[in-house]
């Protein structure tokens, strides 16, 4: 099996075709760790996982590299915060590419496939695996695999989850007869609104979740099929919100023509629904923050009770009547045709369509906006890719060779608009009937049209001796219409090579050694996913509206800077791995080094205003370096008839560098400020000034804390106690603005991270569990430095324990950077595989499961699990945005037929 | 595969696919297709440039929105402040450091106004070369024309540039390159200013540009006037390349060329002056009026930004931010509570004496607040009460952290306006006649003359006896009438007492230069374009 893999891969590799045309038949069991050239594969058993709210759930934790913001912060893995080997492009374009069935496609769409369809997931990494893909892979590829029809004859199976989510811990904040006391403590008013209201409690629920799978398949090896439905709908533990997602596939194989043809047809839609929150800060801010005496409701006249003085702030009551509401519609068809022309040589012909549409529908009623607003926008994305290649294989004795020639072409249009309205007639109609508004202003209307084509051509040839050395060399030009003309085309080159040592003579007396495989692979990517549409042209759209002749008048103009001279943003990577199979692979250990430099950097540099008319240029100018090791490790200690115990682990250790942010354009020397703020606390007092937290620092790694050193607190004349802010460039004065006294005090994305699962079979029952961990990086307590600032109570009410601590002061400084290092875990599953002797029923399981059971950290806070792995303005910032810690507890039920 | 047919079928295939890599945008134009007609040269490229007028983006706009121009003239004087009000408006120390003069070069808010106005400065220069670039369809006056109005309002946003950062890059045409441009001294600028309005002045419309019309908005003749009457009067100030060495230019040494007579700056100004009043400006018999929700009318006002929160972007933040949040309550939305008049106002309007000016019910709000007849309450159930006099830098352990200091008035409520008071009907008054009467008085008295009739004509109105027109009643008068409407630091610095000791503020022993009567020059600006200099004394 394992030499079956090891053949078919390579060869995939070679074709430029999507691995799982012609990967081993479904249902065979494959060893992920014998995958070679780092591609790391990850089978569905593997994933089974109890309760999972989407496809990007499962693959958290699952292989080294891959990392999925999920948790915490958020209810589920955000959309947006899958990284593969972390963040390579400053300025976007970090997004894996996901390939579903050979179907080009996204993180949104794989979110909505229903997890018992997915059959396994292949993750590359490395510039020679990802080659295949050209410049849409350059951040790494998940190529996902789904279930299809086996060809044994009709089969159906249900699986299904019920259970429930419910909230433990949330922060302690002042009790109403606390906050009073306190308040008079310190002489001041507080009102009392005669409640005693735990907002936190107010705000949450015990939510009810379940989810069903119903599949069933048919057909001969000739001619099969398979069809599924699912159906997920969760409550979450915050009121009111929740989600939904419906989803149906059908896949048709079909043989013809002696086999010679064989054609494979799928279908894939999906309805997604999402009831979240409109604005979490606001939401958590305002449970932690209200006045405890104030109700939980309105009160008796209807009206929410607010503190006019907490600007900051909303009753929490009054935000969940808020909606922020997302219906996602997918619909996505794939036909292939592969035929065999004569022995060794394959000719296949692919072409897909996706459709998806995105309505948002917003709405804030007037308690807390004034004249309430009503948003509804629709973003509508078509797909078209086809492509031709051209395979051949031939082996000479102990020669092998491939080859194999391709072209694709790939089309997108995205066509969107919006409605904004305000001066709502009535807050009932919620966002339903936006004609019943007074206002609709300028701007507040708008539609938008783009499109992007992108071309490519590859060929690759490998050789592989003695089925004991290989090497494989591929040359890909990749064309894309979003770069300037003199360089519509890049190429991307790249080769690998490994060697099957195990196969030497000198190998077979390592008894105890079952595998060992040296690998290594260099290559070059493009990478334009930072860009839009016609950034290189010099195109007009409305810049605003004024009286011209006493009539309002839309005037049109340039709104940026153009650049006609955009090229590609390149990727170079280089890899050398390891695999080692120990007695019989009872004991599997992979290890890989990756360095890769992204060099004509994508990014908005700046450009001096005069000449230019904006501050902001897009051009290829920095670089930036990413470097680590990552380590698999498999152990069975235990292989029985009766009882198994497999450990799983994976180790990424990650380093990444902004490397420059400065070079040439045009012969103008130009850069991007080398101290650039990313990322602030937000809340009263709070705006503007220096409160920025998180930096992008060039000579370090993108999103470091970059603060004020606090050497402890002291006492002022007031008798209040203060932050006491270090001079550190020793001028006498104490400047807390950039490049004043601040320092580098760590980095917000781990050096480390750690995904593990452990399985223990005994007899006909099963434990699973899944951990994960990350390390080497810190987090900046915003929360508690907010939370204990006395200045702003009793209109903001404070954490337990703040009045003791007497602290009134707000300024930023290294005092609440924490160290982030935590273990999750995840999934805890026990299950019962029901001996069957029916005919009917062939087999039955019921299971167990509790998610997020606990974390182990140091974190003062309610959890280190913000956002540590997207450069955005929330890496690295606990600030208030925190959900209250909830567990999930389910019971699944598995029947096939 | 052989390298041959491989390499012919590769660049078939480049050929063919390269056509299938073009953009077609659909939401955006070709800059040509907007400019085939004069009437669409005058839309995109005239008048599109006055969008930049007013606005809703933080640090831009004129005047309407925060953190930009506004602040940095008004924030930073004795007229008004945003003090600390314990976790409210500490903002990482901003205001404390307007107030206080303690600003640095590396102040985003600073970088945002340059980029803001010189983005307005590019844009007319693209302006000129478009209308250039078409002459074909235009007629010879529309040409004229049309090239006046631009030059007129590339004068204007030049004349706030050098205002704030004296010493600044003079860029006229688009086909200079970044490593080209140099600064001026700030005397050049200033002559160039006047001397291209000068120029433009007979081809501008002689129309009162604050009425609602064809002119609505734009700068006529008389904007070009009242801005030329600034110039002079504060060309004492702006023809001075060296304002940190102790010595002041001599107004009288400064001289203009008016109508064909040479004359010195004080001269140059009455002549400006009363140029308006020839022109039909005069006061409203109500002050209130020309602050009115429905100002448009107004016979005083010469140059507004229009504001219709149904038709137009430009936004008013003052009053939003100014009262406190049961005010603002009490009219429906949200509010701030942050700028507030200082003691040093408070003391010129005679508050809490027997005898206050008219104008202190007309321009703030003290003690008890009414709306629609009931007293503003707060939260504790106790009235609303303003504490002119409790105003200080820092409120945070003041009994009156949040009700300290007087508020903005002066603009009629719009009771109708949207996001919280922040959409609002009523034009944003930037210059008025009133105004222009005591520039008048103060150039009669800097040249010798008499300015009493001016000074008296501006009191009456609002039925306040005579004083006598001293610079210093001068000085305090402008105070009187013209509050919030940002010209105090322009007025401190002719005065010589804006780096001075005012009000709650102690200078700082290197302020005593007069460096900060100029703001520095954006560290930013300065690192993208190495040929330019910091001001002296940052």
């Amino acid at each position: 099996m394992e030499k079956h893999l090891a053949a078919l891969i390579p060869l995939a590799l070679a074709a430029g075709i999507p691995l799982q045309a012609q990967i081993a038949p479904v249902g065979v069991p494959i060893d992920t760790t014998t995958a070679i050239l780092g591609a790391e594969r990850i089978d569905n058993d593997q994933l089974r996982k109890g309760l999972v709210n989407n496809a990007l759930d499962v693959l958290s934790g699952q292989a080294a590299g891959v990392n999925v913001t999920s948790n915490g912060m958020e209810r589920m893995a955000m959309l947006n915060s899958v990284r593969v080997r972390g963040t390579t492009s400053i300025m976007g374009g970090n997004d894996p590419l996901v390939i579903i069935d050979g179907v080009t496609s996204d993180i949104q769409a794989l979110s909505t496939i229903y997890p018992a369809d997915i059959e396994s997931f292949t993750i590359l990494k490395n510039a020679s695996e990802t080659s295949m893909y050209g410049s849409r892979g350059a951040s790494g590829v998940i190529e996902v695999k789904t279930r299809k029809g086996t060809g044994g004859g009709f089969q159906i199976s249900y699986e299904g989850n019920y259970g429930f989510a419910s909230a433990y811990k949330h922060l302690d904040m002042l009790s109403a007869s606390e906050y009073l006391a306190t308040a008079s403590a310190l002489g001041q008013y507080a009102n009392d609104g005669g409640h005693d209201t735990n907002f936190f409690d107010a705000i949450t629920r015990t939510a009810f979740v379940h989810n069903h799978h119903l599949a069933f398949s048919g057909g001969t090896e000739q001619q099969n099929y398979r069809a599924s439905f699912g159906y997920i709908n969760h409550e979450t533990v915050i009121r009111e919100m929740g989600y939904d997602n419906f989803v149906v596939k059908l896949d048709v194989t079909q043989k013809a023509f002696g086999d010679r043809l064989t054609g494979d047809f799928g279908i894939f839609g999906s309805s997604a629904n999402n009831h979240d929150i409109f604005d979490n800060h606001m939401l958590f801010y305002s449970a932690a923050c209200q006045n405890p005496t104030y109700p939980a409701g309105r009160d008796a006249n209807g009206n929410w009770t607010k503190n006019s003085a907490a600007s900051h702030i909303n009753p929490p009551g009054a935000l969940l009547h808020e909606r922020n509401d997302q219906k996602d519609m997918g619909f996505n068809t794939h036909l292939r045709l592969t035929y065999n022309i004569m022995e060794g040589l394959e000719l296949s012909a692919f072409g897909s369509y996706l459709y998806s549409s995105t309505e948002n529908a917003q709405f804030c009623p007037t308690w807390v906006w004034a004249q309430g607003n009503v948003f509804r926008g629709e973003l509508k994305k078509s797909d078209w890719l086809g492509s031709l290649s051209l395979n051949y294989e031939k082996s000479l004795g102990q020669h092998k060779i491939k080859a194999s020639l391709g072209g694709e072409y790939m089309k997108t249009v995205t066509d969107q608009f919006f409605v904004q309205v305000k001066g709502i007639a009535s807050n009932d109609f919620e966002y339903s009937n936006i004609g019943a508004a007074s206002t609709r202003q300028y701007g507040g209307t708008g539609s938008s049209y783009e499109d992007h084509a992108l071309a490519s051509l590859a060929a690759t040839l490998s050789y592989t001796l003695m089925d004991c050395y290989s090497l494989s060399v591929t040359t890909r030009g990749d064309g894309s219409s979003m770069v300037g003309d003199d360089h519509t085309w890049g190429f991307f080159p790249s080769v690998s090579a490994s060697w099957d040592v195990k196969k030497e003579a000198f190998a077979k007396p390592w008894r105890n050694v079952s595998m060992l495989r040296l690998k290594t692979g260099y290559g070059q990517s493009g990478n334009l996913g930072a860009l839009s549409a016609y950034n290189t042209m010099a195109t007009v759209s409305q810049v605003g509206i004024v009286p011209v002749n006493n009539t309002p008048t839309v005037v049109l103009g340039t709104t940026r800077n153009n650049n006609p001279d955009l090229r590609w943003e390149t990727k170079s990577t280089f890899n050398l791995g390891l695999d080692l199979g120990l007695w019989a692979n009872r004991v599997v250990l992979t290890a890989e080094y990756y360095y890769s430099k992204t060099t004509d950097m994508l990014y908005a540099y700046d450009v001096p205003v005069p000449t230019f008319a904006y501050d902001k240029l897009v051009a290829n100018i920095g670089s930036m370096e990413n470097s680590g090791w990552e380590f698999g490790l498999s152990v069975t200690p235990i292989q029985r008839k009766d009882m198994e115990l497999n450990i799983n682990m994976n180790l990424s250790l990650q380093r990444n560098k902004l490397l420059s942010l400065e070079g040439n354009y045009n012969g103008m020397h130009i850069s991007a400020d080398n101290v650039t703020a990313m990322g602030a606390l937000y809340g009263a007092g709070q705006n503007g000034g220096d409160n920025n937290v998180v930096y992008q620092i060039v000579g370090q790694p993108l999103g470091v804390f970059y603060l004020p050193h606090c050497t402890g607190l002291y006492l002022d004349d007031q008798g209040h106690y203060k932050y006491q802010i270090a001079d550190l460039d020793g001028d006498g004065r104490i400047d807390l603005s950039d490049g004043g006294d601040r320092y580098i005090a760590g980095q917000a994305t781990p050096k480390a991270t750690l995904g593990s699962n452990i399985s223990f079979r005994y007899k006909d029952f099963y434990v699973a569990m899944q951990v994960n961990g990350a390390f080497g990086h810190k987090v900046f307590n915003g929360t508690s430095l907010q939370y204990n600032n006395m200045s702003g109570f009793p209109d903001y009410n404070v954490l337990r324990g703040a009045p003791e601590k007497n602290i009134v002061d707000q300024n930023i400084s290294d005092y609440w950077l924490e160290d982030g290092d935590y273990v999750n875990i995840e999934q805890l599953t026990v299950g019962y595989q029901v001996p069957m002797r029916s005919r009917v029923i062939r087999a039955l399981r019921v299971s167990a499961n509790v998610s997020n059971l606990c974390t182990l950290t140091g974190y003062s806070g309610l959890t280190p699990m913000v956002n540590s792995y997207v450069a955005n303005s929330t890496l690295g910032i606990d600030d208030k945005r925190s959900y209250p810690l909830f567990r999930t507890y389910t019971l699944g039920l598995s029947v096939q037929f | 595969m052989k390298p041959l047919p491989y390499t012919i079928a590769a660049l078939a295939a480049t050929l063919c696919l390269t056509s299938c890599l073009d953009e077609n945008p659909k939401d955006q134009l070709d800059a040509e297709q907007i400019y085939t007609s004069a009437s669409e040269i005058y839309t995109n490229a005239v008048a599109s440039l006055y969008v930049n007028m007013g606005s809703n983006t933080e640090s831009e706009g004129l005047q309407g929105t925060c953190r930009g121009i506004y602040d940095y003239n008004t924030l930073t004087t004795d007229e008004a402040i945003i003090p600390i009000r314990g976790g409210d408006w500490y903002d990482g120390g901003l205001w404390q450091n307007m107030y206080l003069h303690t600003w640095t070069a590396s102040d985003t808010y600073l970088y945002n106004v340059w980029k803001y106005l010189y983005r307005v400065i590019v844009k007319c220069n693209e302006s000129l070369a478009t209308i250039d670039g078409h002459a074909q369809l235009l007629s010879e006056t529309q040409l004229a024309a049309y090239k006046a109005e631009v030059k007129a309002i590339r004068a204007l946003f030049y004349y706030y540039a050098m205002d704030m950062f004296g010493r600044i890059p003079l860029v006229t045409s688009t086909s200079i390159e970044a490593d080209q441009v140099v600064q001026s001294e700030r005397s050049e600028v200033f002559r160039f200013i006047v001397s291209e309005l000068q120029g433009v002045l007979p081809l501008l419309a002689d129309e009162h540009s604050n009425l609602e019309g064809t002119y609505y908005g734009r700068v006529t003749r008389p904007v070009a006037h009242f801005l030329l009457a600034k110039l002079a009067l504060n060309a004492v100030v702006y023809a001075d390349d060296d304002w940190t060495d102790g010595e002041a230019v001599d107004g009288s040494s400064v001289s203009f060329t008016v109508d064909g007579q040479i004359l010195n700056a004080w001269d140059a100004c009455v002549a400006y002056c009363e140029k308006l009043r020839d022109e039909g400006y005069r006061l409203a018999d109500d002050y209130a009026s020309n602050f009115a929700v429905h100002n448009a009318s107004s016979p005083e006002n010469i140059f507004t930004i229009p504001l219709d929160k149904n038709l137009y972007t430009a936004e008013f933040h003052y009053l939003f931010r100014s009262r406190h949040y049961n005010h603002g309550g009490a009219y429906g939305g949200a509010s701030e509570n942050g700028t507030s008049a200082t003691l040093h106002a408070m003391q010129v309007y005679g508050y809490g004496t027997d005898t206050p000016d008219a104008r202190l019910a007309l321009n703030y709000y003290t003690d008890t607040v009414w709306v629609d007849g009931a007293k503003v309450m707060l939260d504790n159930g106790k009235p609303l009460i303003y504490r002119p006099l409790a105003i200080e830098v820092n409120l945070t352990n003041s009994q009156f952290k949040q009700t300290a200091g007087a508020r903005m008035a002066k603009y009629e409520v719009d009771r109708s306006a949207y996001a919280d008071g922040r959409q609002v009907d009523n034009d944003i008054v930037l210059f008025r006649y009133a105004d222009a009467l005591l520039m008048e008085a103060e150039a009669k008295v800097r040249n010798g003359q008499s300015g009493q009739a001016e000074m008296d004509e501006v009191r009456s109105r609002v039925g306040m006896d005579t004083k006598e027109a001293t610079l210093e009643n001068i000085l305090d008068e402008r105070l009187l009438e013209l509050s919030w409407e940002g010209w105090r630091r322009q007025d401190l610095i002719r005065h010589g007492l804006y780096h001075k000791a005012y009000d709650q503020r102690t200078p700082s022993e290197a302020e005593h230069d007069a460096h900060t009567t100029v703001f520095p020059i954006p560290q930013k600006t300065l690192e993208l374009n190495t040929k330019l200099k910091q001001n002296p004394g940052y």
